[in-house]
């Protein structure tokens, strides 16, 4: 009876699960994207006054759409970039040490600190008042604190991305290192070795295809989240352009009511391109079966 | 000889894993190794193939000395006691692993991979990736991949120990076509006596670190250190308990 019952029981608790998820994940979101489009159009809101284009027209005109877009992807994209390589080295050079539990610890320990806390450091770190200028001041390097390089609210972004790099470099390390486990990679790599190949053409064809091949959803993910981070573009970045969730923040907080309906244009465009990146990303392919 | 070992010695942590292990193995011809878990059958293979480098004494493959070259100067394969394909290749792009490192074109690794397929008769099979295929399968691209080479010798390490009964025989017969087909010198570990005697034609037993490779497979058997004789006499005692059976139920 009760193998009859089990099923049953499991098909209520999964039902339930869905219906959860729908309540609480995809109900608001979707009922905040609707709102958003409907305010976008003129229909809802202080000034509305009917149906118009006219807001997605001047948004799109002047462009700053784009270019905070562009500008966005091109930090998210660098940071990505360099974290991922980065951790690849860092976890393939020194993967013995870091079976230390110590060691380990001393890796996850910037993933428990927030990105405000991250960036707030980095502008002590970074800032022509801060410690390295400090200490190029000290020991005379340079002459005043002016003279200290632009390293936080920079037009390179420097200080985003090094507060980027701090943030998810351990993150990729601990993904790297449970893949070589779980993979087996360490066997295959002596497998490899045995089947003749050099060092290079083991890193090469063995072990970085099988950790990027099996992570490459999450990086996608994680340049698609930084991409809409908030906190360190605000208080790294600079006057323009901005990154995009820090640009939609300014225009839905601006004095000019005119400006909030752009700000849900500039939103609405964001999660329409962010949304078809996903579901590129999820489609099942044919030819790709390693996930 | 083909293969020359001579007085191998490996500590672990102060403990001699292999001991003074020497032997000779002619080209073309499997020797069959029997030993209990632990007694250092595994350290051996990887210490020829170069994978774990010996404390002491030296490897001769054709009468050249290869103890202090790498494993892949070596042209030996250690094949792993389980399937252990690459995860991120096809069938094919697995069996072809080998050849490719060595940038050959590709119409020759073509016509060799799909030659090796039908030998292992896995031509229907090559544009799978390897978690679609089962155990046996994965263990014959593994054979494929380490045969297509062509490996001075092949190291194997209880390659048939984690498949079922059935398989394991079909897996016995297709290796041993394809020694003959590929001319093929292999060391080959095993726990099971019965896989031993059919797969070797010397059969070594491996003790506390040390090989003891016999003349003939008649002092095989008749050496009482082995447990042959044990095994024998359990299969003969079953035999006459069920004769026994037999005729007191005919009686009856």
């Amino acid at each position: 009876m009760k193998i009859l019952e089990r099923p049953l029981l499991k098909n209520k608790t999964s039902a339930t699960g869905i219906l959860l998820f729908i309540v609480l994940g995809v109900l608001p979101f979707a009922a905040a994207f609707i709102y958003a489009l409907l305010y976008s159009f003129g229909l809802v809101g202080v000034i509305s006054s009917g149906f118009t284009t006219e807001f997605w027209v001047s948004v799109i005109k002047t462009g700053s759409f784009f270019k905070s877009l562009g500008y966005s992807a091109a930090i998210a994209g660098i940071a990505v970039f360099l974290s991922v390589v980065i951790a690849l080295w860092l976890t393939l050079k020194f993967k013995s040490a870091l079976e230390n539990k110590f060691i380990l610890m001393m890796v996850y320990m910037p993933l428990a600190i927030p990105g405000l806390a991250t960036a707030f450091f980095i502008i002590q770190l970074l800032a022509k008042g801060g410690f390295l200028s400090r200490i190029s001041y000290a020991s005379r390097l340079i002459n005043e604190s002016n003279e200290f390089p632009d390293l936080v609210n920079d037009n390179l972004a420097l200080g985003i991305i090094l507060a980027f790099l701090t943030m998810i470099i351990p993150f990729f390390m601990l993904l790297f290192l449970n893949v070589y486990k779980n993979e087996r990679i360490e066997d295959l790599r002596i497998l490899a070795y045995s089947l003749g190949a050099t060092s290079r053409q083991v890193r090469n064809k063995v072990v970085l295809p099988i950790l990027l091949k099996k992570t490459r959803v999450l990086i996608a993910l994680y340049f698609i989240f930084l991409l809409g981070s908030y906190e360190v573009p605000l208080i790294l970045g600079q006057e323009s352009p901005q990154m995009i969730s820090v640009l939609v923040i300014q225009e839905l907080k601006q004095y000019d009511l005119d400006k909030i309906p752009e700000g849900y244009v500039v939103a609405v465009m964001y999660t329409i391109i962010v949304a078809i990146a996903a579901v590129f990303l999820f489609l099942p392919r044919k030819r790709e079966q390693y996930v | 000889m083909f293969l020359e070992v001579n007085n191998l010695n490996k500590k672990f942590n102060k403990e001699h894993v292999v001991e003074a292990l020497s032997f000779e193995l002619e080209k073309q011809k499997t020797l069959s190794i029997l030993g209990k878990s632990g007694c250092g059958k595994t350290t051996m293979l990887k210490m020829i193939s170069g994978l774990v480098n010996p404390d002491s004494g030296n490897v001769f493959l054709d009468g050249n000395e290869v103890t202090l070259l790498k494993p892949e100067q070596r042209n030996m394969v250690y094949l792993y006691q389980e399937d252990l394909l690459f995860p991120h290749l096809t069938i094919f792009e697995n069996i072809a692993f080998g050849l490719r490192l060595k940038k050959i074109n590709s119409k020759a690794i073509k016509d060799q991979v799909d030659q090796m397929a039908h030998s292992l008769e896995l031509h229907n099979q090559l544009d799978k990736m390897p978690h679609q295929l089962s155990g046996g399968q994965r263990q014959r691209v593994s054979f494929g991949r380490a045969i297509i080479i062509n490996p001075s010798v092949l190291l194997l390490d209880e390659p048939f120990g984690s498949l079922d009964s059935g398989t394991r025989q079909r897996m016995q017969s297709l290796f041993k076509n394809l020694t003959r087909e590929y001319k093929i010198t292999s060391l080959f570990i095993t726990h099971d006596l019965k896989e031993a005697i059919l797969m070797g034609d010397k059969i070594g037993f491996m003790q506390n670190g040390n090989l003891h490779v016999y003349e003939s497979k008649q002092d095989f058997l008749n050496d009482p250190t082995t447990g042959v004789n044990q095994e024998i006499n359990f299969w003969k005692s079953l035999q006459i308990e069920a004769g026994s059976e037999l005729k007191n139920t005919i009686n009856e």
